[in-house]
């Protein structure tokens, strides 16, 4: 153990002090703190507070979500013929950016990718497009700009072979119409982005489209999709396909007269209706003049019209059937109920007359309306006074919506009660001073040949759903208006104004059936002014067989050049329709043929056909 | 507890005259512990070497099975395209308008009138004779209602 030391003794020096910097250290150690405060500051608000939009922008770069289009249903007719179905086509588009030399930010100046009038010269002969406008069109604002759409695709592929700058294009569906014009305006169209324009595409839209799918999908910087990358698929619900009541068949003929009685007689316009009895059911419906609507945007768009249910006109004659039979089921006449009727009968001040001049004769209603007398017309409604026929006439459907529910459909009109003249009832009871369409007409006679029942009509079966079954439409509405004695009776004496003595029907005869039915020849009123113009509408409505009622055709001419009557103009289209509709629908004759020896004998003695 | 503690040796109970010294069995532990590392970071990194391989071919498959699932698409879609296109085609020739035209074309004409022959069998579905058709000599034959 050492002692203490000595004074004096050498002694080693003490260490020197060591000098702490302790403020630089809490100095730099603030700082440092600082440092992370702001670097973890940072984090928050990056990872917490902006973290959703960082994450969102993230995604939008790297992922893209693709719109799937739903593929629009079919139309069918009642057979199961395609009307109206959806094909693959291509949209060639192109960016006009790259025809401008455009400036980075950085300053670096960016040549233009092509010259755009030699890319207008290359794809105009392709896309049959002016290169003019093609040039003008690369010209525009903007990064996109359609250059054709609803091309084909081979023609689009070919186009992208030209391997063009700034050109491109991608798949777009096309609305594709096979039968050409067939039942065209009733079917009607879609527009270029496949929403329904016009007829059924329009009206049964919300039934048609579909619901449209989502592809997200990953990909790289370079748009390149990331195989293995997220992928999420939300698939297209497909429209579901009509299935309409027409025919083809029938609607091809209805259209083809339609065609050539208007070229016959260099009308304005036809139009045929055939109506199933007892269903409402519209076999075909057509008018002339047509379009195509795969080249819709090169006719008359006055012919998109469906006039069978958006044109009215004065039925005229027609009219008598119903007058009639609302007369008989008021009981103020019977079918044996007689009237002296003379060719011209003032009433209110103005003078009815019969068309053709004749004596005062004794008639039964049979008489009246086999002749098609105006004058004996108007005794029968004197008979039944002003509010029994307008209320009959509206039971029947005069002047109400048929219920079809047809895109632009009127309802026909009928004086209000309080607006009837003197002159009201005999000018109604023949079919002046009220109009209806070719439509309504066709229904008001399809209750007389289904025993009284109005059925309301209709051109939708059903829909094809995605299991492929048919789902049937609610069946039509039904409303007894007559009694079936009043609706056989009217039945019988519409035969007669067909094949009875002196009936102004006989050209409407159809071989093997018996035929009911009623002309019609109505002057038309005068646009601007009132009174009647020179020109007339000729009409025919009738039922077969007569027995047992299956079909009603309804013709309309408009304005008809040389001759205007009904029965001359009208009444042979009828027949050819109603024969073709008879045959197609496998409707047996009801009785009125000739055996086959006969026919053996008048086809051996007839002059051999030749091809038209 | 680690591998390492359990091969470590354990302390003497008491002194041991014809023992080797302590530092013996020390020394001899860090060579068995050095050779069960060895084993464990061989083990660990083919381990991990199989998890990277099996992961890397996991989604090698994935991806050359969505590549097939494209191709797959893509030839449903152009099977649907090519059968959609026939659909229009069948229509087009189904067209009751261009077979009357065409018929035209080819020197037919349109059927004057044509008649439906109604066929009624002597016996009704159900066996029984029918007894407006007494005289039929063959039962099953049918016959015209038209007058022969």
């Amino acid at each position: 153990m050492r002692g203490p030391r000595r004074r004096g003794a050498s002694t080693p020096p003490p260490p020197p002090a060591v000098v702490v910097p302790v403020r630089r250290i809490r100095s730099a150690f603030a700082v440092v703190l600082v440092l992370i405060g702001l670097t973890v500051a940072q984090l928050v608000q990056v990872q917490v507070v902006d973290g959703a939009e960082h994450a969102a922008r993230g995604e939008r770069q790297r992922l893209r979500t693709v719109e799937l289009p739903a593929v629009r249903g079919r139309i069918y007719d009642r057979e199961g013929a395609v009307l109206a179905t959806s094909v693959d086509a291509a949209a060639v588009h192109a960016d006009p950016a790259a025809f401008r030399p455009t400036t980075r930010p950085d300053g670096t100046r960016v040549p233009a990718a092509g010259d755009r009038r030699e890319v207008a010269r290359a794809l105009a002969p392709l896309l049959d497009l002016d290169p003019v406008a093609l040039a003008d069109r690369l010209d525009r604002d903007g990064r996109f700009v359609y250059l054709a759409r609803q091309v084909d695709l081979a023609t689009a592929e070919a186009v992208m072979d030209l391997r063009l700058p700034g050109i491109g294009m991608h798949v777009e569906p096309r609305r594709a119409y096979p039968s050409g014009g067939t039942a065209a305006q009733v079917v009607g169209f879609t527009g270029i982005d496949g929403a329904g324009l016009q007829g059924l595409e329009a009206s049964h839209d919300h039934v048609l489209r579909g619901r449209s799918g989502t592809l997200l999908v990953e990909h790289a910087p370079g748009g390149l999709a990331i195989a293995s990358g997220e992928r999420e698929l939300v698939p297209a619900e497909p429209g579901a396909d009509l299935v309409l009541t027409l025919d083809r068949e029938i609607q091809h003929v209805a259209e083809r007269v339609a065609a050539d009685v208007s070229a016959r007689y260099d009308a304005l316009g036809a139009t045929v209706v055939v109506l199933e009895v007892g269903t409402g059911d519209v076999l075909g419906m057509a008018s002339a003049p047509t379009f195509d609507p795969n080249a819709r945007r090169t006719g008359d768009a006055a012919a998109w019209r469906n006039r069978a249910v958006t044109d009215l006109f004065e039925p005229g004659s027609t009219q008598k059937a119903l007058t009639v039979a609302v007369a008989l089921e008021s009981g103020a006449i019977t079918p044996a109920t007689a009237f002296d009727v003379p060719d011209r009968l003032t009433v209110g001040g103005h003078t009815f007359t019969d068309v053709s001049r004749h004596g005062v004769e004794r008639w039964t209603v049979g008489d009246v309306l086999a002749r098609s007398s105006n004058v004996g017309t108007i005794l029968v409604a004197e008979r039944i006074g002003e509010e029994a026929l307008r209320e009959g006439l509206l039971a029947l459907g005069q002047a109400r919506p048929t219920g079809l529910g047809f895109p632009g459909e009127v309802a026909g009109h009928l004086p209000a009660a309080d607006a009837w003249w003197a002159t009201t009832l005999p000018t109604v009871a023949i079919g002046y001073g009220t109009s209806t369409t070719l439509l309504g007409l066709a229904t008001s006679y399809a209750t007389l040949a289904n025993d009284g029942v109005r059925v309301t009509p209709r051109l939708v079966r059903g829909t094809v759903g995605l299991d492929g079954r048919l789902e049937p439409a609610p069946p039509a509405a039904a409303e007894r208006v007559l009694s079936d004695r009043t609706a056989g009776v009217v039945l019988e004496l519409l035969g007669a104004a067909v094949d009875g003595p002196g009936a102004t029907g006989g050209l409407a005869a159809v071989p093997g059936y018996r035929v009911g039915g009623k002309t019609g020849t109505a002057r038309k009123p005068l646009v601007d002014a009132a009174g009647y113009s020179d020109q007339y509408v000729a009409s025919f409505v009738g039922v077969a067989p007569l027995d047992d009622p299956r079909l009603v055709v309804a013709v309309m001419v408009d304005a008809p050049q040389g001759a205007y009557y009904g029965g001359a103009v009208a009444a042979p289209a009828f027949a050819e329709v109603m024969h073709a509709s008879l045959l197609a629908r496998r409707i047996v004759p009801d009785g009125s043929g000739r055996s086959l020896d006969e026919l053996v004998r008048s086809a051996a003695a007839a002059p051999a056909p030749t091809a038209p | 507890m680690s591998a390492l503690a359990v091969v470590r040796p354990r302390p003497a109970a008491g002194p041991d005259v014809g023992a080797p010294s302590a530092r013996g069995p020390r020394a001899a532990a860090p060579a068995a512990t050095g050779r069960v590392r060895l084993a464990v970071a061989v083990s660990v990194l083919a381990l991990g070497a199989g998890a990277l391989f099996g992961a890397v071919a996991l989604n090698a498959s994935a991806a050359q099975a969505a590549v097939t699932a494209r191709r797959l698409e893509g030839e449903v879609r152009a099977a649907e395209r090519h059968h959609a296109d026939l659909l229009v085609d069948v229509a087009e020739l189904e067209d009751p308008a261009r077979i009357r035209a065409r018929a035209l074309e080819l020197g037919m004409i349109p059927a004057p009138a044509a008649r439906h022959l109604v066929l009624r069998r002597a016996i009704a579905a159900d066996g029984a004779p029918d007894p407006v058709l007494p005289g039929v000599a063959d039962p099953l034959k049918p016959v015209l209602t038209q007058e022969r």
